[in-house]
């Protein structure tokens, strides 16, 4: 790592020996807001000139002084830009150089570099021209508001909810239609089950942009409806970029606090991951492991229990505050003739602290009198869980270009460790269907570690003037998400003392899960720009491949005792002792294994994905731009596992798949766009869309996952029930949009839309109803679904109240949905079977995941010139189906959390180097909850916890 | 680090493709008498006498098929927990037909327990090597039938449900239906030893669970010894059940569910850890209830005590009947007295008459009394081939 900074370091010191000074710009056609290339810059008066490379982008090497530069191009109106002033040593940035079509008047346009800098971005004016609804962010916006992390950036765009600090979406839809990419690429997340990236981990000063499409063209992945959000680093930094930032967090609720629950855990947990000490004892994966019984000696079943780690109590210990440091890098080099070097570096490190003392999880059962509207509970935990998180994050690319030919090479390593400790009371009741009544008190230790080591290697070049561009993008990524060691032990307590009691609270377990997954994307895209009835037309063709391979499994032990047990003192700390131990009595400790092989809960799925598509934007009529694309993708999934039956020897009647196709389709994805120009700066759009969703590799397995916690089952859709095939298939949505757009200066904007969205055998959560002991779901194709929405967005500054406010920015997004889904029958049958008197079970109901209504708003105070910039954002979700309950068991659903939020953003310093930032979150002190609903009856806690209120501070240094 | 985590990873990819290949078999195996049952029971088949039978995992008797288990045979768990558990599960229209006799009883227990058929021969029924109070060394055995229950799924208020102790992902756990004279099979002088172990947390094993069995399945002479969960659990369904023996399970020493609608008549419970009787109502909107006879039990020995003498819902519906607890201690009650399904008639606590008030929740019942000798209880001349009796435990 050293070694790293000092290669480095020593680039930036070779670079400021430089004495003359240079000026760099971007230059973009003023329609399309899209960079030009081969356009003339010459520094008027001098010979010294250069032209602007394949992203529009230009440097020229001068002497301390004030210039003009002349910027021309073919059937362009040739740009002056007057006054440019540089300094030795220094970049002058002219990122914004729009060029006019000429018309009959041939003329020139002349500004001074002073209008350069607060002339529109381009990116509104992308916004204006695009395929697609877009939305997004750009460097230039950035660092004016000085965000340090892309989930900051991401409040700033309208329509965006951040969930959990880092997970980002769009008009309401769950995670299973949402889709983040990095710089154009479908990577897998820390958390490898969720089709979303985490925002928390991009630092703004490496990226190039953030932008949100919300419906589908040709050219995207076509797995995702509500919207996609790409991330795009940099690859040549405008300018230097040396900085270092720090922050803290404070929470009062959680930090500081003595009543915080820990566990010992290994040393290198503060880098993100275990060094081994939680690893699995030698020998307990073997088919037979040393028990009493199993014919191994009395010293080998002793050394064998010994080998486990005997902390099984969580500890209390002070909580610190959050706090994290990065460091970033970047800059670009003229090397010889016209190639140019670009890269950045960046390194982050952030532990948080995170203290639940009131976790409430809930199971509720409905009686079936129909005049008994209350629900009952059959489990109520009530506990406490202290988390630390770290997350270490390395983000490294170089980049090589050529005024034609680009090449770079991104690389991300990303490591998280999280480890939980906790301890809760159970009180279930005996009276609740299918339970048998105890009250006991666990002690829960887990660890999560995850990685993500992804490479980027990608290629852009441009032939000349041809018109032809090609892209193409190799990137491979390896993930693993590994839970080693989860560790639970309950004492089930009763009026004659406590036990372990297999019937009750259980006996303590101990779980080992592993999850590795590679994924390679390789993917190629053609441009084509030409002209159609002397319009600028596009044609986009291209291809992927996508291969996906997880390896996953579960291993389980549980504590026995040979003879009796007798815990006159239950306490966890000590039940590993060695006088518990094997052969010693009464307690005569072993541990079973709880494995078969086989294993029915390991599983290898393999996925090849192969797209090709073609797109063509063209205006048949002026003011009419159409956008036809069709992408083909040939999905194929297997997998390889066995269920329970297979796995204990019933070759006959056992499911066993070896590497066989589960899931496989080739589908059309149509999509037309239409943008219609009412104005300059009005569109009407309309498009129509398929796309996909498509189940996960956990869901298309026999995989049987428990949280140790809340002791809830995950269960793999191959499991048959009544009602249900065990074929889980994709979904496939019709989405159909119309939107109007008014774009104001400065990137003001409104607008309103409606949308339609049909859903061919959407996927849904299902609670097992036929399982009534322990609280288990099941993904499960649902009955058709259709969605109609509004949305209403607007961006505008308050100067039209008084020039006071002209500082002064309203963003807001509002969108209601109405969704429905046509039930099975079976569903309906069940629902109504446990009709209440008064209540009308209808055959329709809202759709699992998508909230009624989404409202995000915000008011932002910008005084760039002073380097202030603050705002307060609120976000809400409406009530959304969770879980689908039925009959005995009541739906779940997503209680509104009402964020609102604040930060402050102040740049200090002559030179603005430093920016100092403060932020306050979850100001109305917010509980995350889910509960259970039933008709007439008092809401039930699913899940409760308070995130608690969050006070941040922070500091960033450029150099 | 990064190299390290990708090598393992690799290695472990690797390690997996090896381990499916390998066959491991240090299990124990008793000898060559015996014979491992790996999968289904899916054609008409006899177990002999003489014989030890492993069960390699849940092996189920299939709807339509009868396994016949002839007398002093020997049938072996193999260990294992949660999914790995092993059991004999007879499914809805399957049926077990074990009929042992005192002399030479058909004994369920672990491979780690070293009884040979010789033993049986020679008479000694109890484990050469195993105590009496190890549990949860492999399931247990689980008849299903058609008989009514009271469950309440999500079908509200019928048909069938799944079994505790078998993962819903097996539909052969599946009981329940309308055939109340339904026959499971005979199940005549058959011991149950050392099993019931858990499957996850609340969700368990039970010695003999009879979930649905009708009436025209016969069971009598019956005894489970150190079980981890209950010694008997009903689930609704309309068998009678005769001459029953559950000692030092872990749990409950008889549990009833889902409107069991039949008799229980002459039996002894000795030291459940749990409650000795768990008696639960109708979870459905069918009621039919059931009669528990003529039984002795034995609450508390030593540091053995059991939770409530007697535990019942506010729905239950039972009819107790001359029974007489003996080793009561502190704190142990009749809890709830107050369920109006729930009769007493000639149940003896051996307490004195001002303890009485203090081993009920609630008012004494007409019914319940303190007696220093009994009138009541269960005729144990029938018990003489069980281990309990041989243990002297009554």
């Amino acid at each position: 790592m050293r070694y790293l900074f000092s290669i480095f370091f020593s680039f930036i010191t070779l670079l400021s020996v430089a004495q003359n000074g240079k000026i760099r710009g971007t230059i973009v056609d003023d329609k399309t807001g899209e960079t030009l290339v081969g356009v003339a810059v010459l520094v008027k008066g001098t010979t010294t000139g250069t032209a602007s490379d394949l992203d529009g982008q230009f440097t020229l090497d001068v002497a301390e002084g004030s210039y003009d530069l002349q910027i021309s191009y073919i059937s362009f109106q040739t740009l002056t830009v007057g006054d440019v002033q540089v300094k030795a040593g220094e970049i002058t940035l002219l990122d914004n150089l729009r060029m006019k079509e000429s018309t009959l008047e041939l003329g020139e346009v002349v500004v001074s570099a002073e209008v350069i800098r607060t002339t529109e971005a381009a990116l509104n004016t992308i916004k204006k021209q695009s395929a697609s609804i877009l939305d997004g962010i750009s460097s230039e916006k950035i660092r004016l508001t000085g965000d340090n992390t892309a989930v900051e950036a991401a409040r700033r765009v309208t329509g965006v909810s951040i969930e959990g600090g880092k997970y980002v979406y769009v008009r309401g839809l769950g995670d299973r239609y949402s889709k983040t990419t990095l710089n154009g690429m479908d990577i897998p997340g820390l958390d490898p089950d969720r089709n979303s990236l985490q925002m928390d981990i991009f630092p703004t000063n490496l990226m190039n942009n953030m932008m949100v499409s919300k419906n589908f063209t040709a050219d995207m992945p076509a797995d995702f409806t509500g919207g996609l959000m790409n991330v795009e680093t940099k690859d040549f930094p405008e300018d230097k970029i040396v900085s270092v930032s720090l922050s803290t967090s404070f929470n009062p609720d959680m930090h500081l606090n003595s009543d915080f629950l820990t566990y010992t855990g290994s040393p290198t947990d503060f880098l993100g991951f275990d060094n081994g000490t939680r690893g699995l004892p030698s020998g307990a994966d073997q088919r037979v492991i040393p028990t009493p019984i199993s014919g191994h000696s009395q010293q080998e079943v002793v050394d064998f229990v010994r080998s486990f780690n005997p902390e099984l109590a969580a500890s209390r210990k002070t909580s610190l505050p959050n706090y994290s440091a990065s460091f970033s890098l970047g800059n670009q080099i003229s090397l010889n003739g016209d190639k140019k070097l670009g890269y950045i570096f960046s390194v982050s490190y952030k532990s948080e602290y995170t203290w639940y003392d009131n976790i409430v999880y809930g199971e509720y059962q409905r009686y079936i009198d129909p005049d008994l509207y209350e629900m009952r509970y059959a489990t109520l935990q009530n506990g406490e869980m202290g988390e630390q998180n770290v997350l270490v994050g390395l983000l490294g690319g170089v980049a090589i270009k050529t005024t034609f030919s680009k090449l770079r090479l991104t690389a991300m390593r990303l490591q998280n460790g999280e480890s939980r400790a906790g301890k809760f009371e159970i009180d279930n009741d005996g009276q609740a269907v299918g339970q048998s009544g105890y009250f006991a008190t666990s002690d829960n230790l887990e660890y999560n570690q995850r990685s993500l080591s992804n490479v980027l290697l990608n290629g852009v070049h441009v032939f000349k003037n041809s018109g032809w561009e090609i892209d193409w993008r190799l990137s491979p990524t390896f993930s693993t998400s590994d839970d080693p060691d989860i560790r639970k032990t309950a004492f089930t307590h009763s009026s004659n003392g406590s036990s372990f009691n297999a019937g009750a609270g259980g006996n303590p377990t101990r779980i080992w899960r592993s999850l590795g997954e590679l994924n390679a994307i390789a993917k190629l895209d053609v441009t084509k720009k030409y002209t159609l009835n002397d319009r600028e037309a596009k044609l986009k063709f291209g291809v992927s491949h996508t291969y996906k391979y997880r390896d996953y499994e579960i291993l389980l032990f549980d504590i026995q005792f040979f003879g009796g047990q007798s815990w006159p003192d239950p306490d966890p700390s000590t039940v590993l002792n060695p006088e518990n131990i094997y052969p010693n009595r009464p307690n005569s400790i072993y541990y079973q294994s709880g494995n078969i092989y086989p294993n029915p809960n390991a599983y290898r799925s393999n996925v090849n994905n192969t797209g090709i598509y073609i797109s063509n934007e063209f205006e048949l009529f002026p003011k009419l731009k159409t956008i036809v694309g069709l992408r083909a993708e040939n999905y194929v999934q297997k997998h390889t596992g066995r269920d329970q039956r297979y796995a204990s020897g019933d070759t006959k009647n056992g499911q066993n798949l070896d590497n066989e196709k589960v899931l496989g389709s080739f589908d059309l994805f149509p999509s037309v766009n239409l943008v219609f120009s009412l104005t300059d700066d009005q569109n009407l759009r309309a498009s129509y869309a398929r796309t996909i969703a498509r189940p996960s590799f956990k869901e298309l397995s026999f995989a049987q996952i428990i949280d140790p916690v809340s002791n809830r089952i995950f269960n793999g859709s191959f499991f048959t029930y009544p009602g249900w095939d065990g074929n889980l298939t994709e979904t496939r949505i019709d989405n159909f949009d119309v939107r109007w757009e008014l774009f104001m200066k400065s990137g003001q904007i409104l607008s309103m839309s409606a949308f339609y969205k049909k859903f061919d055998n959407p996927i849904e959560l299902v609670r097992i109803p036929e399982q009534q002991t322990s609280t288990e779901y099941q993904p499960r194709n649902v009955g058709n679904g259709r969605l109609y929405g509004v949305e209403l967005e607007f961006r505008k500054d308050l100067d039209f109240i008084s020039p006071a406010w002209s500082h002064f920015n309203l963003n807001g997004n509002f969108t209601f949905v109405e969704s429905l889904i046509d039930m099975t029958e079976i569903e309906f049958k069940s629902r109504k079977s446990y009709e209440k008197t008064g209540e009308t079970i209808k055959d329709t109901r809202q759709m699992a995941g998508q909230a009624p209504y989404v409202i995000n708003g915000g008011v932002s105070y910008n005084h760039y010139e002073s380097g202030f910039d603050a705002g307060l954002f609120y976000n809400v979700k409406g009530p959304t189906l969770s879980i689908v309950g039925a009959g005995l068991f009541p739906d779940i659903f997503i209680k509104p959390f009402h964020s609102l939020n604040f930060s402050l953003n102040k740049k200090i310093g002559e030179s603005k180097n430093t920016t100092i930032d403060f932020k306050v979150s979850n100001i109305l002190n917010a509980r995350t909850e889910s509960y259970y609903q039933s008709y007439h009856a008092e809401n039930k806690p699913y899940s409760q916890m308070s995130p608690g209120r969050k006070f941040s501070l922070g500091v960033s240094y450029r150099f | 680090m990064k190299k390290i985590n990708l090598l393992f990873h690799l290695t472990l990819l690797l390690g997996l493709l090896f381990t499916a290949c390998e066959e491991d078999d240090t299990q124990l195996i008793p000898d060559e008498d015996s014979e491992k049952i790996t999968s289904n029971i899916t054609e008409n088949t006899t177990w002999t006498s003489g014989k030890v039978y492993v069960l390699g995992g849940r092996i189920t008797v299939l709807d339509g098929v009868t396994l016949t288990i002839e007398p002093g045979t020997i049938i072996k768990g193999e260990a294992g927990t949660q999914a790995n558990s092993t059991a004999l599960l007879i499914a809805r229209g399957g049926k077990l037909v074990a009929e042992g006799t005192a002399e030479k009883p058909i004994i369920f227990t672990s491979v780690a327990d070293e009884i040979q058929p010789e033993d049986i021969t020679a008479g000694n029924f109890e484990s050469p090597n195993l105590d009496a109070d190890i549990n949860g060394l492999w399931g247990g055995v689980i008849l299903l039938g058609k008989a009514p229950i009271s469950a309440s799924n999500e079908s509200g208020d019928v048909s069938e449900t799944q079994i505790e102790g078998i993962p819903t992902s097996d539909q052969n756990g599946l009981y329940g239906g309308n055939e109340a004279e339904d026959n499971s099979g005979i199940l005549k002088y058959i011991s149950i030893r050392h099993g019931g172990t858990n499957i996850g947390a609340g969700n368990e094993i039970n010695g003999l669970t009879l979930g649905g069995v009708g009436s025209g399945t016969v069971i009598e002479n019956i005894e489970i010894v150190a079980n981890q969960d209950d010694g008997i659990e009903f689930f609704g369904g309309t068998v009678n059940v005769k001459n029953l023996v559950s000692w030092n399970v872990g749990d409950d020493g008889v549990d009833t569910d889902q409107s069991w609608g039949g008799t229980l008549t002459n039996f002894i419970v000795v030291t459940p850890a749990g409650h000795c009787f768990e008696l639960d109502g109708p979870e459905g909107s069918m009621e039919a209830g059931h009669i528990i006879q003529n039984g002795t039990i034995i609450a508390s020995e030593g540091t053995r005590i059991s939770q409530d003498l007697i535990n019942v819902d506010d729905n239950s519906i039972v009819g107790l009947k001359n029974l007489f607890f003996t080793g009561i201690s502190e704190g142990q009650q009749i809890n709830r007295v107050t369920a109006a399904g729930v009769t007493f008639e000639g149940i003896e606590l051996d307490v004195t008459e001002e303890d009485l008030a203090g081993h009920v929740n609630g008012d004494v019942p007409t019914g319940v009394s303190a007696v220093s000798s009994p009138t009541v209880g269960a005729d144990t001349s029938v018990f003489g081939w069980t281990w309990a009796s041989k243990a002297g435990k009554f």
